[in-house]
């Protein structure tokens, strides 16, 4: 099929026909997915702690910024499942509501990553010549930075607060969507259908949303499972150094930093926060490598 | 578990002249989509100095043949059923390491399909060959040296003393195939396998490496079996051919007996579809019907879906290879029942 | 006319280039902060004077590609700026701080690289086996947990319970094992996958079907073959890994009270020393992109295949 052969109305079909072997190509994709226990469990996993951050107010058994005085630094029991802190606060409530702020943050981030690296793909890898250039060096000099290195300079000159935090991770994080993204569409532009677009003269703009945008989709949902666990560790860490939120809200990081001062007093604290972090990383990394796996069966085994 | 025998002679003493003797091997694949049954009763005689061919189509189970001779199945091959007797000794019970120190590359040994992958890219030729020789003791690295580039010399590569020092990279795929035989050969083993050496290579490298393989023929007197799907290089070396279907043999006769008078089925097809003896056998469309997939194989004779003479018995008996006349074996019911019949 | 030189030229020319921009970001972020950043910097109670005296100083009333530039120049003449946090020369610091951060970097990627390598490689050879699952789980399981929580657990089991270790400072040999190992067992799982998957990649290659059929030995195919041929590629990877394993060693030293160059930078984002940050921040990206431009150069003078043109 050549461009000139090519009417709007076979232009029309062939995308119809692509659009349904898609669709069965979801299903075999959904199998594959479903059949892989690992990615079955991390499903469940990240389950838990959505819940757990919806439905805080129900899930823990304390009011996490109730403090007393009384019942400092008791240790684990069946009373307060994870003991208390400093503060009398009890543990486990705390880590719970904890989760919305970590969800939250780290859903931000990686939407605020998501938007500029796959904008950036998409233009670098569609458009090539300087564009390309001009983005890959930006790429490169990027990463030419410890994530958190850079990030924690950014959020530190910015002030505090956790729109900071965000603001920083975001601009630093971003390379890796718009490299993945760009190779997808590298592969994609030599397509006949969008030769045959091009050359009944859509723009630029409508083929890039139209056809490939939704032939990288795959591949930025895939990612969107892998850069949570940067994320969420990254944001735990920059919380942990002092940036981001403020007392009395805690997020995961900043417990641990609270609860390395008593560690000796009350190890329950920090570990139990770092163990919710653990929890909710591998849940997300057991999906994104299940999805990379029903994806792309042949990338990791052999 | 394979029980450790000492090489002497076994149960399965071979008949005179016959250097290998492979009965009945079954052998299965553990794959993703089920259990393929890559050969299902393989039956072979190799007599000694003879070039005896295996043609099939791609599929037939030809190299997976070759590749359990020297136990170089991949982990999730098993083994079902069989013996593979060489000078009397059944080489699928020895272990890994009597198969290494005593029958690979002294007894038997093997040549491939791509010559650009099976030299190992970081090491020079002159390591490799040398790698060859590793297990001789006696000799000094001297004398190797010597020998190795006595034997690149036979077969006709140019500067030797340069062509040691390269790396696989910089050698064309001709060259590396002959410095492939070279290696495998300076141990003076008694059987070479090879699998479709020159299908990789241009036809005027193929017709080099074919002259070569003829010298080597008539100078060492070795055996080899010659696993192909090009007749053109069967009819010019080798001295007896078996066609391979669907993991059985079905035919096996001398190299004028099957181009002149074939007598299964297939193997009829095979040859008087060709419109000259230069066709592959793998452009070959005549025959209605594909090559089944071992998954989930035709019962009784694998070939009776595409065989024009099918009675009903072939869909459930399968066909033993039968010698109807002298040297000429054919695995089929209805040829048999017409030969003993006269 | 592509050539061994030729890509040697054209590499370096490219991390020319980045380091360029490097040092544009670690310049720029100075300016990304709100409001005035000489009010900032002289905290709530500066006067006009001050501020006016102190910009004058640092340059910062003229316009910011001359800042840039008298920046780039005082760099090359060792000049770093002062910082205010201690009141000393920046390089001073920095001298001080290299080693520690060297020795702890250093060391904890060369443990992370040998046990990767370690891993991957015996996870291959007993492939699907049960070491095979652990391997692939302890990688995940590493990569799961923030570095800085897992200093603090090894600092709690190793020197405050069992007592096996000082916990603070830079004081004795001991000392640098926890924050060593720390580093190193984290950082292997970002090894042990991908030495896997090569070595899986290597031993289904032919040439590996072709030195058995010679009759070489199992451990000189595996060791002295597949091992070399797996372990080309890597080489690169430890350069793109760099940059993690300095950002997981600058929480370890906070956490540790390691005095190297990451703890001098949290403090001083925290102080808001800024001439430390921006020093700090170039030393750092300025060594990953010599590493990645050295791991590049070395790959293509081990690989005979790029070693040598026809």
């Amino acid at each position: 099929m050549t461009s000139e052969d090519l009417s709007y109305e076979q232009l029309k079909k062939e995308i119809k026909r692509l659009k349904r072997k898609r669709s069965s190509q979801v299903n075999l994709v959904w199998k594959r997915f479903t059949k892989n226990r690992l990615a079955l469990i991390g499903f469940i996993m990240v389950s838990i702690v959505i819940f757990m951050a919806i439905f805080s107010p129900i899930v823990s058994p304390y009011d996490p910024y109730k403090t007393n005085p009384l019942e400092r630094f008791k240790p684990p029991s069946m009373k307060h499942i994870l003991g208390t802190d400093a503060l009398g606060r009890d543990v486990f409530s705390r880590l719970v509501y904890g989760s919305r702020i970590a969800l939250e943050i780290g859903a931000l981030i990686v939407l605020f990553e998501g938007m500029i690296g796959i904008s950036l793909g998409l233009i670098s890898g569609y458009f090539g010549g300087v564009v390309d250039k001009v983005i890959m060096w930006l790429v490169d000099v990027l990463r030419s930075f410890p994530i958190v290195v850079l990030a924690l300079a950014i959020a530190g000159i910015l002030g505090q607060g956790v729109i900071n935090v965000v603001i920083a991770l975001g601009t630093v994080g971003w390379t890796s969507y718009a490299r993945m993204v760009r190779s997808k569409v590298l592969t994609i532009k030599e397509l006949d259908y969008i030769e045959a677009a091009r050359s009944i003269g859509e723009s630029n703009l409508s083929i890039i949303l139209r056809y490939v945008f939704p032939n990288v989709l795959p591949t930025v949902i895939v990612m969107v499972y892998l850069m949570m666990p940067t994320a969420l560790i990254a944001s735990a860490t920059l919380s942990f150094l002092g940036l981001g939120v403020q007392p009395p809200t805690a997020d995961w990081g900043s417990i641990i930093a609270e609860g390395r001062m008593y560690l000796l007093k009350a190890p329950w604290i920090s570990t139990s926060a770092g163990f919710f972090i653990m929890f909710t990383v591998l849940g997300f990394n057991f999906i994104g490598d299940g999805l990379r796996d029903a994806l792309d069966p042949t990338s990791r085994r052999n | 578990m394979r029980s450790i025998r000492h090489l002497e002679e076994t149960e399965g003493v071979n008949s005179v002249g016959t250097l290998l003797e492979i009965r009945d091997l079954k052998v299965s694949f553990d794959t993703e989509e089920g259990k393929v049954e890559a050969l299902d009763g393989v039956n072979l005689k190799v007599k000694e100095g003879e070039f005896h061919a295996l043609i099939g189509e791609t599929g037939c189970g030809k190299t997976v043949t070759g590749l359990t001779i020297l136990g170089l199945l991949d982990n999730n091959a098993k083994i079902e059923n069989g013996q593979v007797i060489y000078k009397g000794i059944d080489l699928l019970k020895l272990t890994e390491k009597q198969l290494q120190q005593q029958i690979r590359g002294k007894e038997i040994t093997m040549i491939f399909q791509d010559p650009s992958t099976s030299l190992d890219p970081i090491f020079t030729i002159e390591e490799q060959m040398l790698e060859a020789l590793e297990n001789e003791l006696e000799l000094t690295k001297e004398e190797k040296l010597k020998i190795i580039t006595e034997e690149l010399r036979k077969v006709k590569l140019p500067d030797v003393e340069e062509l040691l020092k390269k790396y696989p990279h910089q050698l064309s795929g001709g060259m590396k195939q002959r410095v492939m035989i070279a290696m495998m050969l300076s141990c003076r083993p008694s059987l070479l396998i090879a699998d479709e050496p020159t299908t990789a290579l241009d036809v005027s490298t193929q017709a080099q490496f074919l002259k070569i393989l003829e010298d080597l023929k008539r100078e060492t007197k070795i055996t080899a079996i010659y696993i192909t799907h090009n007749l053109a290089v069967v009819s010019e070396i080798c001295d007896t051919v078996s066609v391979m279907y669907a993991g059985r043999i079905v035919e096996t006769a001398s190299l004028k007996e099957i181009f002149l008078n074939p007598q299964h089925p297939y193997t009829y097809k095979l040859l008087h579809s060709v419109l000259g003896i230069e066709t592959d056998i793998e452009q070959l469309q005549e025959i209605p019907g594909s090559v089944p997939k071992l998954i989930n194989p035709p019962s009784g004779c694998r070939f009776h879906p595409r065989c024009e003479e099918a009675k009903d018995i072939c869909k459930t008996k399968i066909p033993k290879l039968q010698e109807i006349s002298d040297g000429h074996f054919v695995a089929c019911h209805k040829r048999v029942m017409e030969w003993t019949k006269c | 006319m592509r050539t061994h030189g030729n890509y040697i030229f054209r590499r370096t020319l490219r991390a020319l280039f980045t380091a360029l921009g490097v040092s544009l970001v670690a310049f720029l972020i100075l300016h990304l902060a709100p409001g005035d950043p000489v009010k900032i910097m002289l905290g709530p109670y500066a006067t006009e004077e001050n501020v006016k005296a102190l910009k004058a100083r640092y340059n910062l009333d003229k316009p910011l590609y001359i800042q840039y530039f008298t920046w780039i120049k005082n760099i090359f003449t060792g000049e770093f700026g002062t910082s205010i946090r201690y009141n000393r020369p920046v390089s001073e610091l920095i001298k001080e701080r290299m080693g520690p951060t060297l020795i702890l970097t250093g060391s904890g990627l060369l443990v992370a690289v040998i046990l990767g390598i370690l891993f991957g490689t015996l996870a291959a050879l007993k492939k699907n086996s049960i070491l095979d699952y652990i391997t692939t789980f302890q990688t995940m399981f590493w990569l799961s947990v923030p570095s800085f929580w897992l200093a603090i657990v090894f600092l709690y089991i190793f020197g405050l319970k069992l007592r096996w270790i000082p916990i603070a400072g830079m004081t004795s040999f001991s000392s640098t094992i926890l924050p060593i190992m720390t580093i190193g067992l984290r950082q292997q799982a970002w090894f042990a996958r991908p030495m896997r998957a090569e070595m899986l990649e290597v031993l289904s290659q032919n040439y590996i079907k072709a030195l058995k059929a010679k009759g070489l030995k199992y451990e000189k195919i595996i060791w002295k073959h597949a091992f070399k041929n797996a372990l080309i590629p890597i080489i690169t990877m430890v350069a793109l890994q760099l940059p993690w394993i300095i950002g997981g060693a600058v929480v370890i030293e906070v956490v540790f009270s390691w005095g190297g160059m990451g703890s001098l930078l949290v403090g001083s984002v925290l102080s808001r020393d800024y001439q430390v940050v921006q020093t700090i921040l170039l030393f750092i990206s300025l060594a990953v992109v010599a590493a990645n431009l050295l791991a590049d150069i070395l790959y293509t003078l081990i690989d005979p295949r790029i070693r040598i043109e026809r």
